[in-house]
Parts: C-alpha cells; sequence; structure tokens
C-alpha cells in the first residue's frame, strides 16, 4: 500500500474542502448538532491531515497521543522524549495546551500553518527542565506549543493532547481535532480505565478510519500487570482490533502522579516502535498510506451523511416555507371572498352609508369605510402570522433564533396597512376628480362624493347597490363604470401587494438563514469527483 | 402462591447438578411460610421476613432482570476470580441465619447453590461486556461529544412484592410537614395539568410521586446510602472495608462489579430491598461487632455497578438504583475525579441532592503527600463548578472526604460520618425534597409566566371599545344624534324654511335615505373587527403565559368567539332601534309656540298694513310695521335659539343610542369571550398557586 499523490487528487480534495466547509446546518432539527459536529471534525481532518498529508508525504510523521484525563499521556511523552517537555500533574485535567515536540530540523514543517491551521504557535525558548515556569499561563483557548528536542529522531514528531474526556467542552474538541490530524494514533489508558466508553469508542473510530494505531496500556501495578494486559488483549481481540501493537508500561513509584520521567526501559519498546515507523522507509510509507487511504475512505461514509444532513434541513425550510404560504394563500382567498361578499361595508361604514348624506359627509364615509378596510386587511395579515405559528409550533425547524421569536418591529403591520389603504383612498379621490373634470361645468357633482359612492360601490357588495346607481345617476353609466374598475384594479393591485410585503417579512428571516438545496448535490459530487481521481 | 412457585421454577432452570437436598429445601420452605404468612401474628417477624422476602424478591426478580441480573452476577463471581471466596460470602449470609429454623439454612443453602450452578455456564459473559452495543449516541462515529446526550433516564418499574400481605413490622417512614405538603401540592399540580400538558413532561414528577409515596410505606429506620463511582475507583473495596468484611468482589479485571449488592445493618430493610429490585443471593450482613452495630445502626449499603464502563447495561443499573435510594457516596479516584461523564452526566443533574451526597476520594493512598491535599481541593473546586453546595464550616451540603480503602486511612471518618448521617433519619425525606426541587425547577417553564398573567382593566376596555367599533356604536351615534337634530330644526323652523324643504325633498329624494329602514341588514357586524378584537384579547391575556397555558387561553377565546358575530347582529338590530318616537325637550312646544305666534305676528302686522292700505283701517303705520319686522326678526331668532338650545339633547340622545349598543356589545362580549378566558386564567393560576406550594415558598414560612 502506498501513497501516490496526482495533482488532480488534491485538486478534487481542495474543492471538497470547499464544500465541506460551506455547508451550514442553521435549523435546529434532530440531527443538526451531529452534523455540525461531523462538518466541524471533517473539516479539521481534511485541513489539518488529509491536505497536508497529501501535499507533502516527505513531512515528518505526526504521533498524536490521546486518551481519557488522568491516563498519564503527557507524563508518557515526557519520558518518550526525555525530557519535561509538557506539564504533568495530579491536578485534572492536566494538559490544557497541545504540545508538539518534534526534532529541531523538523521544526519549519510545524512552525508554518501547513498543519494545524488554526491553532496559534506559542513558541517557548529551549528552558532548563523542571523549571516551574513552564507551566504556561493564559495563552487563550486555542494554541499549540511547539518544542524541540534533539533526543527525538527526525522524521517523528509527537503531540501531547488534552483529554478526549475533558470536564471542558473546549478541550474534547480539541483533542478529537488533534487526533485526527495524527499519522500514528496512539491511545493511551490504564488500569483502571481499560474498560471505560470513551476510551473504547475513540478506539472503535479509529478502527472505522483505518488508521495506524497502537495502544499503551498504562500504569499498571506490577501485581497485575500480566492479568491486566491479557484481559485488555482479549477486549482488544473481541473488538476486531487483535492485530493492533500494544504496550504495557508498568505503574512506576518514583515516576507515578506527574513527578518525573519513568525510566527509560519503561517506554523503550513503545520508543522503538515509533521510531522504526519513522525511519524504516517501508513501515512509514505503510503507516502514512494506511491512515490516508482510511481517512479518505472513510468519507466515502462521511460525505453522505452530512448531504442528508444538508438534505434534511433544506426539507425542514421548504416545509417552513410551505406553511407561510399556504397560511398567506388561504388567508389571501378568504380575503377576496369577503370584499366580494362586501363585508367592508359593515359596522360603522355601514352605519355612516344608511346615514349618507343627510346625516353624513362624504369624507366621513370614505374614512369609515378606509377603515374598515384596513381592519379587514389587519385581519388577515394576523390570522395568516397565527396559522404560521400554529404550523410552525409543531416543527422542530421552527426553533432557529428570529424565526418564532420574532422582535417587536418598530413599525407594526397595523401601521403598514394603515399606509397602503390611505395611498389607495387617495388614489380613488384623485380618479374621481378626474372623471369630474371632465364632465360640464354645471352639472359637475362634488369629487368626494363621488369618490365615497365608487368606496362604496367597490366594497359594498350587494348591499350597496342604491351606491352604484347613484353614481352611476351623478356622472352617467359609462363614466361609473369606467371609474369603478379603475378602484377595483386599483383594490386588487393594492390587496396583493400589501400581502405579498407581509408574507416576505415573515419568511425574511428564514431567507436569512440562507437554506438552499445546493450543499446536498455539491457534496456528492466533490465526493463522486474524488472518487474518480482515486 | 404464584411467586413461591417461582422460585422452584427458578432453581429449576438453574440446572443445579442434582442437588435435590436445595429443592427440598426450598418445599420445605414453601410449606413452612404458608402456614404463618397466613395469619398476621407473625411469629419470628424479622428472621422468617427476612428470608421470606428474599425469596419472594428473587422471584420477582427474576423475570425482570433477565440476563443483566443473574447472568450479570454470575459474570462477576467467575470461578478465574483474583479475591473471591465464597465460603466467607456464605458465612456472611450464614451468620445472620444460624439462630434461625432450618428453613433459614436452606435458603442460605439454596442461594449458594443458585449462585454456584449459574456461575458455572456463564461466567464467560464478563469479558463480553465491552462488545455490547453503546446506546446511540455513542456509537455514531463522532470522536467528540457531548457526555450529556443521551443520558438514559428510564426506570424499570420495582417490583413491589409481598408488601401488602405481610404485616408491617417495620415503622413505616413520616415525612415533615413542609415535604408533605410539598408532595401534595405537586400531586394536585399533575392532577391539574393533566389535560393541558403530556405525559412525558409530566412523566418524571409522577415518578417521584410513586417513588415517595412507596418509600413513605417501607422503613424510616433505615437510610439506603449507595456507593457508585467509576469502575476501578474502590466501590466494592470501600464496601467492604465498611461491612468489615469482603462481601462484594474486588479485582483487577474491569468491569468488577455487574448487579448491586446490599449489605443491611439491622433488621428490617428487607422490604426496603426488594424496593431497590436486589435478589436474596446478593443481600449481605456486615462483620457483627457491637460497636459498629451501634453507629452504623439503620444503614444499608448498597454497592454498585460502575457507570462509565463500555457495559452499558451496568449504566441502566445504576441509573435505576440511584433514583430510589436515599443518599449516593460517590467513589472518585486520583485518576479519575475530573471525568467528563462523572460530572455532566451524574453530578451536575443531581446538584440539588447535595444534602444527601457523599463524595469520597479514594486510594489517596496513591498520591505523594502534598498531592493528596491538592486533588482534594481541586476536586472541591470542580464540585462548586457543578454547582453542589459543600458541606463545610458546618453548613449543609455535601460531604468531601479523602480515604484509603486499601490502608483504612480516613474509613474511621467516613463510618463516623455515615453514623451521624445515619443516626438523623432524615435522609429519605431530604432526598424526596431535593428530588420535588429537581422536577418543580424541571416543570419551571411550563408553568413559570414572565409577567403578571390576566386580563388588565384596560385590556378588557379596548376589548369592549374594540366590539362596539364592530357594531358601529359611534357611528350609530352620531348618525342618531343628527337625525334627532335635523328634525329639532325641521319642527323649530319657520315654516317658510320648512315649505320650501319640502318642495325640494319632493323634487329631489336623496342617494341614501331611501333605504334607510327599508330592510334588516344582514350581516351588520364588522366580522373581521370582531375576529381581530378576539384574537387581541386573547393573545393580551396570553402574553407571558407558558406555551399550553397560553394555548388553553386562546382556544377558550376562539371557542367563545363562535356565534359572536350574529349574537351582535341580533343585539345591533334590537339595541339599534329606539322604542317609540324619540323624546322631545319640554319647552319644544312652547317654542313651537314661540315661533307659531312669530308667525302670527307677521301675519297679523301683514293684514294690518293691508288693512290701512286698503282703507278698512285707520292709517298707523308704527305698530304694524313694528309687529311685522318683531315676527320677521323673531321667526329667524327663535329658530336660531332652538338650534342652539337643541344641541345638548341631541348629543345627548346620540350619546345614549352610543350607550346602548355598546353596553350590550361588551355584555355580549364580556359573556361569551371574556369569562371563558378569565375562567382559563383563574385555573392556570391555581396550578402556579400549586406549583409555587411545590417550589416550597409558601411552606417555607409556615
Amino acid at each position: 500500500m502506498t501513497l501516490d499523490v496526482r495533482p488532480q487528487l488534491l485538486d478534487a480534495l481542495s474543492a471538497l474542502r470547499d464544500r465541506v466547509a460551506a455547508a451550514r446546518f442553521p435549523l435546529p432539527l434532530a440531527g443538526a448538532p451531529r452534523a455540525r459536529a461531523n462538518r466541524d471534525e471533517l473539516l479539521a481532518q481534511l485541513d489539518d491531515y488529509l491536505v497536508p498529508r497529501l501535499r507533502d508525504p516527505e513531512a515528518p510523521l505526526l504521533a498524536v497521543i490521546g486518551g481519557s484525563t488522568g491516563a498519564g499521556k503527557s507524563t508518557l511523552v515526557n519520558s518518550l522524549v526525555g525530557r519535561r517537555v509538557s506539564e504533568a500533574g495530579v491536578l485534572r485535567p492536566t494538559t490544557r495546551t497541545p504540545v508538539l515536540v518534534c526534532h529541531p530540523e523538523d521544526h519549519h514543517w510545524f512552525s508554518g500553518m501547513r498543519v494545524l491551521p488554526d491553532l496559534t504557535r506559542v513558541w517557548v525558548p529551549q528552558q532548563d527542565a523542571g523549571d516551574e515556569s513552564l507551566l504556561p499561563g493564559d495563552e487563550g483557548p486555542r494554541t499549540l506549543r511547539v518544542e524541540t528536542v534533539d533526543t527525538l529522531p527526525r522524521g517523528l514528531a509527537l503531540l501531547d493532547a488534552p483529554d478526549v474526556d475533558s470536564l471542558l467542552a473546549d478541550n474534547r474538541v480539541l483533542a478529537a481535532e488533534l487526533i485526527c490530524a495524527a499519522d500514528i494514533w496512539v491511545m493511551v489508558t490504564t488500569a483502571a480505565r481499560y474498560a471505560d466508553a470513551v476510551p473504547w469508542h475513540l478506539l472503535r473510530t479509529a478502527k472505522e478510519h483505518d488508521a495506524t494505531l497502537v495502544t499503551v496500556l498504562d500504569r499498571v501495578p506490577h501485581q497485575v500487570l500480566s492479568e491486566v494486559s491479557r484481559q485488555y488483549g482479549a477486549l482488544l481481540t473481541k473488538a476486531g482490533l487483535g492485530e493492533v501493537p500494544r504496550f504495557t508500561v508498568p505503574e512506576l513509584p518514583e515516576s507515578a502522579w506527574g513527578g518525573g520521567l519513568l525510566p527509560a526501559t519503561a517506554v523503550a519498546p513503545l520508543r522503538a516502535w515509533l521510531v522504526q515507523q519513522a525511519q524504516d522507509p517501508a513501515a512509514r510509507r505503510h503507516a502514512m498510506a494506511r491512515t490516508a487511504h482510511g481517512a479518505l475512505d472513510s468519507l466515502r461514509t462521511r460525505m453522505p451523511e452530512l448531504a442528508g444532513a444538508a438534505a434534511a434541513q433544506y426539507a425542514a425550510a421548504l416545509r417552513l416555507t410551505a406553511a407561510v404560504d399556504g397560511a398567506y394563500d388561504s388567508e389571501y382567498a378568504r380575503v377576496r371572498g369577503r370584499l366580494q361578499a362586501g363585508a367592508v361595508l359593515a359596522g360603522g361604514a355601514l352605519k355612516r352609508w344608511r346615514s349618507y348624506p343627510l346625516d353624513c359627509t362624504a369624507g366621513e364615509l370614505l374614512d369609515a369605510l378606509s377603515e374598515s378596510l384596513a381592519a379587514l386587511l389587519l385581519c388577515a395579515v394576523s390570522a395568516a402570522d397565527e396559522r404560521v405559528d400554529d404550523a410552525w409550533r409543531r416543527e422542530p425547524a421552527a426553533g432557529a433564533p428570529g424565526l418564532t421569536d420574532r422582535a417587536p418591529e418598530e413599525e407594526s403591520a397595523e401601521q403598514r396597512i394603515g399606509v397602503a389603504v390611505r395611498r389607495w383612498r387617495r388614489v380613488v379621490e384623485e380618479h374621481a376628480e378626474e372623471e369630474v373634470r371632465g364632465l360640464e361645468k354645471g352639472v359637475a357633482p362634488d369629487a368626494e362624493a363621488v369618490a365615497a359612492l365608487v368606496a362604496t360601490a367597490l366594497l359594498g357588495g350587494r348591499r350597496a347597490r342604491a351606491a352604484g346607481e347613484g353614481l352611476a345617476e351623478r356622472i352617467g353609466a359609462q363614466g361609473a363604470l369606467r371609474l369603478r374598475d379603475k378602484a377595483g384594479r386599483l383594490l386588487t393591485d393594492y390587496l396583493d401587494k400589501t400581502l405579498r410585503a407581509e408574507r416576505e417579512r415573515r419568511l425574511a428571516p428564514l431567507d436569512a438563514l440562507d437554506v438552499h438545496p445546493e450543499p446536498q448535490a455539491e457534496l456528492i459530487a466533490a465526493l463522486s469527483v474524488l472518487q474518480k481521481e482515486r | 402462591m404464584t411467586a413461591v412457585t417461582a422460585v422452584t421454577d427458578h432453581t429449576d432452570q438453574a440446572d443445579r447438578p442434582g442437588d435435590d437436598d436445595g429443592r427440598d429445601d426450598a418445599r420445605v420452605r414453601e410449606e413452612d411460610d404458608r402456614v404463618p404468612g397466613r395469619d398476621s401474628a407473625h411469629p419470628r417477624d424479622g428472621d422468617d421476613g427476612h428470608a421470606r422476602v428474599r425469596a419472594d424478591g428473587d422471584a420477582a426478580a427474576s423475570p425482570e432482570e433477565g440476563a443483566s441480573g443473574d447472568g450479570g452476577a454470575a459474570g462477576a463471581r467467575p470461578g478465574s476470580g483474583a479475591a473471591t471466596d465464597p465460603p466467607h460470602t456464605t458465612d456472611a449470609a450464614g451468620v445472620t441465619d444460624t439462630a434461625d429454623s432450618p428453613g433459614g439454612e436452606g435458603a442460605a443453602d439454596a442461594g449458594r447453590g443458585t449462585d454456584g450452578g449459574n456461575g458455572g455456564p456463564e461466567a464467560a459473559q464478563a469479558p463480553e461486556a465491552p462488545e455490547e452495543s453503546e446506546g446511540g449516541a455513542w456509537d455514531d462515529g463522532l470522536i467528540a461529544r457531548r457526555v450529556a446526550v443521551g443520558a438514559e433516564g428510564h426506570v424499570r418499574p420495582v417490583p413491589e412484592t409481598a408488601a401488602d400481605d405481610r404485616p408491617p413490622v417495620v415503622t413505616p417512614l413520616a415525612y415533615d410537614g413542609p415535604l408533605r405538603s410539598r408532595l401534595d401540592a405537586l400531586r394536585e399540580l399533575v392532577g391539574l395539568s393533566r389535560a393541558r400538558l403530556d405525559n412525558r413532561t409530566l412523566a418524571e414528577a409522577g415518578r417521584i410521586l410513586e417513588e415517595a409515596a412507596a418509600r413513605r410505606r417501607l422503613s424510616g429506620q433505615h437510610t439506603v446510602v449507595a456507593i457508585a463511582g467509576a469502575t476501578g475507583s474502590g466501590k466494592s473495596q470501600l464496601f467492604n472495608a465498611l461491612a468489615g468484611v469482603a462481601i462484594s468482589e474486588t479485582g483487577v479485571r474491569r468491569p468488577t462489579t455487574s448487579a448491586p449488592i446490599a449489605c443491611s445493618w439491622s433488621d428490617g430493610a428487607a422490604t426496603l430491598i426488594d424496593r431497590l429490585g436486589i435478589p436474596g443471593r446478593l443481600r449481605r450482613r456486615p462483620l457483627q461487632s457491637p460497636e459498629a452495630e451501634a453507629q452504623l445502626r439503620g444503614l444499608v449499603l448498597v454497592d454498585l455497578p460502575d457507570h462509565d464502563s463500555a457495559a452499558v447495561q451496568h449504566r441502566a443499573q445504576v441509573d435505576r438504583v440511584l433514583a430510589l435510594v436515599d443518599a449516593v457516596i460517590w467513589v472518585v479516584d486520583p485518576e479519575k475525579y475530573a471525568d467528563a461523564v462523572l460530572h455532566e452526566r451524574y453530578l451536575r443533574p443531581m446538584a440539588g441532592h447535595a444534602e444527601v451526597t457523599f463524595v469520597v476520594l479514594n486510594q489517596v493512598d496513591r498520591l505523594p503527600g502534598e498531592a493528596a491535599h491538592q486533588v482534594l481541593d481541586d476536586l472541591r473546586r470542580l464540585l462548586d463548578e457543578d454547582g453542589i453546595a459543600l458541606g463545610e464550616y458546618g453548613e449543609p451540603g455535601a460531604t468531601v472526604l479523602a480515604v484509603s480503602a486499601l490502608s483504612g486511612d480516613g474509613i474511621g471518618e467516613l463510618r463516623e460520618a455515615l453514623g451521624h448521617f445515619v443516626a438523623e433519619r432524615g435522609a429519605a425525606a431530604r432526598r424526596i425534597s431535593a428530588d420535588v426541587d429537581a422536577a418543580a425547577a424541571r416543570l419551571w417553564p411550563v408553568y413559570a409566566n414572565q409577567r403578571q398573567a390576566g386580563l388588565t382593566e384596560e385590556a378588557r376596555d379596548e376589548f369592549a371599545d374594540r366590539l362596539a367599533e364592530a357594531v358601529g356604536a359611534s357611528a350609530a351615534g352620531e348618525a342618531a344624534e343628527r337625525e334627532w337634530r335635523r328634525h329639532a330644526n325641521r319642527a323649530c323652523g319657520t315654516p317658510w324654511l320648512r315649505l320650501w324643504r319640502w318642495c325640494q325633498d319632493r323634487c329631489d329624494p336623496p342617494t341614501g335615505r331611501m333605504s334607510v329602514r327599508s330592510q334588516a341588514d344582514e350581516e351588520a357586524t364588522a366580522r373581521q373587527r370582531v375576529e381581530q378584537a378576539v384574537r387581541t384579547v386573547a393573545d393580551e391575556a396570553a402574553a407571558g403565559l407558558p406555551g399550553a397555558w397560553a394555548q388553553a387561553v386562546r382556544e377558550a377565546a376562539v371557542r367563545g368567539a363562535q356565534g359572536l358575530s350574529e349574537a351582535l347582529d341580533e343585539l345591533a338590530v334590537r339595541a339599534g332601534t329606539p322604542a317609540g318616537r324619540p323624546p322631545r325637550p319640554g319647552w319644544w312646544p312652547a317654542a313651537v309656540l314661540a315661533q307659531a305666534s312669530m308667525t302670527i305676528l307677521q301675519v297679523v302686522g301683514g293684514l294690518w298694513l293691508l288693512g290701512q292700505i286698503v282703507g278698512v283701517l285707520s292709517p298707523n303705520l308704527g305698530v304694524p310695521v313694528l309687529l311685522m319686522v318683531i315676527g320677521i326678526v323673531g321667526g329667524p331668532a327663535v329658530e336660531w335659539a332652538c338650534r342652539m338650545a337643541v344641541r345638548g339633547p341631541a348629543r345627548r340622545y346620540g350619546l345614549e343610542a352610543e350607550r346602548r349598543l355598546r353596553e350590550a356589545a361588551s355584555g355580549c362580549g364580556r359573556a361569551r369571550v371574556l369569562d371563558p378566558v378569565a375562567a382559563e386564567l383563574l385555573r392556570y393560576r391555581e396550578v402556579r398557586e400549586q406549583y409555587v406550594r411545590v417550589m416550597g415558598v409558601g411552606a417555607g414560612t409556615g
């Protein structure tokens, strides 16, 4: 198994990386947190491991030491390099800043942003071992300390990762990211922990990814060494990891609990194995190729998973949109029906019309009619909103911030509708004036009265037939028809515009989330291009 | 008797290699028990009860536990086990039974036989444990994860057998007043909320009520303390150290203990242990020593399996038992004390249970000198971050101790603390109280309102205004006012003006007036305004209420609004038409008379002048002209005065018409919408009061 890297593969891989980076899962669906974590993890693995590894096959092998809190990872790293490079101690979690150890001549591989680009490098100059100031201060959460030691052979770097089950969630995520960046996964567990769920989970993940894996059973008391080792071996075999190299490090009184370094003999087999992986070209190629191929293979399941999550997001967004559309459509139909039936000419407006013209002026009638029309529109809009709320309450995706808990707008729907209705009224009045101006001076009726009659005839349905007759009497049947048609078209226009605007407002936060069908197809397409190039 | 039959069946199935004695003994016991079990005066209460319970517990537990209980237990005592000594165990069990009838010995025998029989064929189960499939969330290919995700909270029903037909030999637990009232309030709360909230939300509260009731029936003299912790932290070591004998198996093989083991320091705890679902063969007695007996009297210690190994069924067992015990000793070790699983899944959710929590840092012998203090301090810091109150300086809270089960350091201290704790006999009540606290906190979003709920006066007035607008009250009032004034003006106007108006009316009929009373309007009420008014008032009333209750309020409003528009239509017709003719002010005849006399003056003056012109009358220009001028000026003057005077009454008339319509509408709205809404709000307030009682705010002062 070798690693041959063609530029096309690298291109396909970077294209895939961009697609993964572009994938977003903003709607709080059941699978969304998982998909987000998956995406971050995949992106980290692509950025930190796969792309840099394929680009520079000759870069040093990176062995990441991972495991539970208190498993003795730092002590192990210190012992492997023979110097206190990573702080070890009895307080958990000990390692908060990951430490990368490499040969001085390999330093350039890691000082740049080639791997782990989103970790800030911290350079700590050479210090005396045991110096207390070795303990890093507040360096911010995402930093990487790079140490160089001569004792480590060239072509091998060790990375002391934080705990995989840390109480600090950030630490956990960082640990997972670092492990993803490894050529060689070194899993450390202890006599007290070898049956814990968390490390086993990691081991199983390593198996899934087919990474080059080595396990270390640390802190084994001498008297039970053989039995524990045997048990652990049996568990590994059961899990299908029987062929994984296994090293046992006994619990030594002089070194336990962060005191200092284990004697070289205790870690010699592990060290020898690691050095051999780094220096023997065949072994090195094999270790590298295995992890890289494993990672590439794992894309075959992970990408469709992401694509599925993206599709689910889009489907949920569609459902939300459909709920809004359905609500507004049905309300629109209802408003049309009510307009036809003359529902506007009711209540106050009807009373005004009944007393017109003796006890009520044309202006008052027009006022009452526009108010009534605004009330009808407002009622439709709030009914639609209520319907949308009802439908969205059943949708988990509607929990996204800004969808249901809408901030109170500075301008309420009532005001917006009021503005639209007033505008319609003004335009109707203008049309009426125009129509009246065309008539002879002597018989020309009051323009406002004409406008009021037109509005009544238009909005009053059957019960305002008298208004239509009166209008025809005043400006002639032709003019009446013309004016009425104009005002009717205007009314439809304004109605459409108002309801559409309200619907857009309702959908705006959803649109702002930017959920599209494209990511799904793009993810799958990028994967298939990659498969072809391999 | 089915329970006992099940025992024999169970022993049969255990494929014991030709152990006829044991089976016979079991039969003997069956005979033995049947007789005294019927009559209430039981001769050998304590011990025999204990033995019987064992049989019952075993029988009841076996179908429930299935492979996890039996197989797991069997796996824990393998033939190749490192540190087990079965004879010892049997001794410990035997100690209690030595002074007993042969039946008691038989039970011990049968217990051993079953254990041995099971242990043989199934000993190979333990190594398989890590391969068991993980519960969902942990097997998903993610490397980083939240530990709290998918924490299994399912609780298996506990077999409550033999609790009823046996006379109570123990003093049941008594809860103090405040707790009792809180539990009552919680029961009431659950009952009141059934119709509004789904079962899932109420499940936890229901479970706590059940547990509280079940615990109350059982011994108040005993305190059940569970030892929980991660695998390899030395739970069993500590258990043995406290008991003084090696009861629970310890070992390097992980996970070691796979089924809970109980150890009771005094008699009468059998039913309590039954409740935990621990079979008879896993019940032990501590080393008999008078001083230990005196110190820890009433303690029932339960050794739990680990909660963090790859064997998921262990976690299920732990979760089940932790929900039932009175107090918990969390055992941590220097290696694992900061594990996320422990803190996120157990300690943080149980932070409210601090008073019934011990946290013991075991294996301090593995730490060099100063380090033990450092680790202990760090552990305290972590617990503090978890929100667990620490019982320092005499304040109530969790007890944190450093011990070494291996060397015995700190065991005495722990024993003393436990002794005090058990002697107080308050743990069970405190645990239930903490449970109620936790349930109440979890129900907070379902019951809490953001602001004062209820219909304000303004909201009611606004609703009435909107309804009045829907029926057009103000427009109707204005129209009535103007109409009345118009009529009045006409009545008081000069006859000449009236004549002119009458002529005009005849030749030019006005548009709207023609149809004034011609037909009763259909749907005179503005539907959209009614709908909007109901929606607004419902939103107003529901604002700040938690989801389910807000929904209920809205539904009540919508239900009430059905038919409201039709009712308003009818009402507007009735209230809108005033009965009879509009009232006339008293001065009206006088005004008409004045107007008439003005006209008469005009006519008289005119006639007088005419007479002078014709020559019938003596010429006197002054008087008739004066008369006529008075008539001509006075007519409009009277008309003008009337017009001024009529304003007030007209306004009153219009307002009266408006008020009539408005009141009718608001009365209708109140009856149909506001009252149901208010009733719903009252129901919520009642629930909220119960909730406050559950929270213990009211009880604390009382």
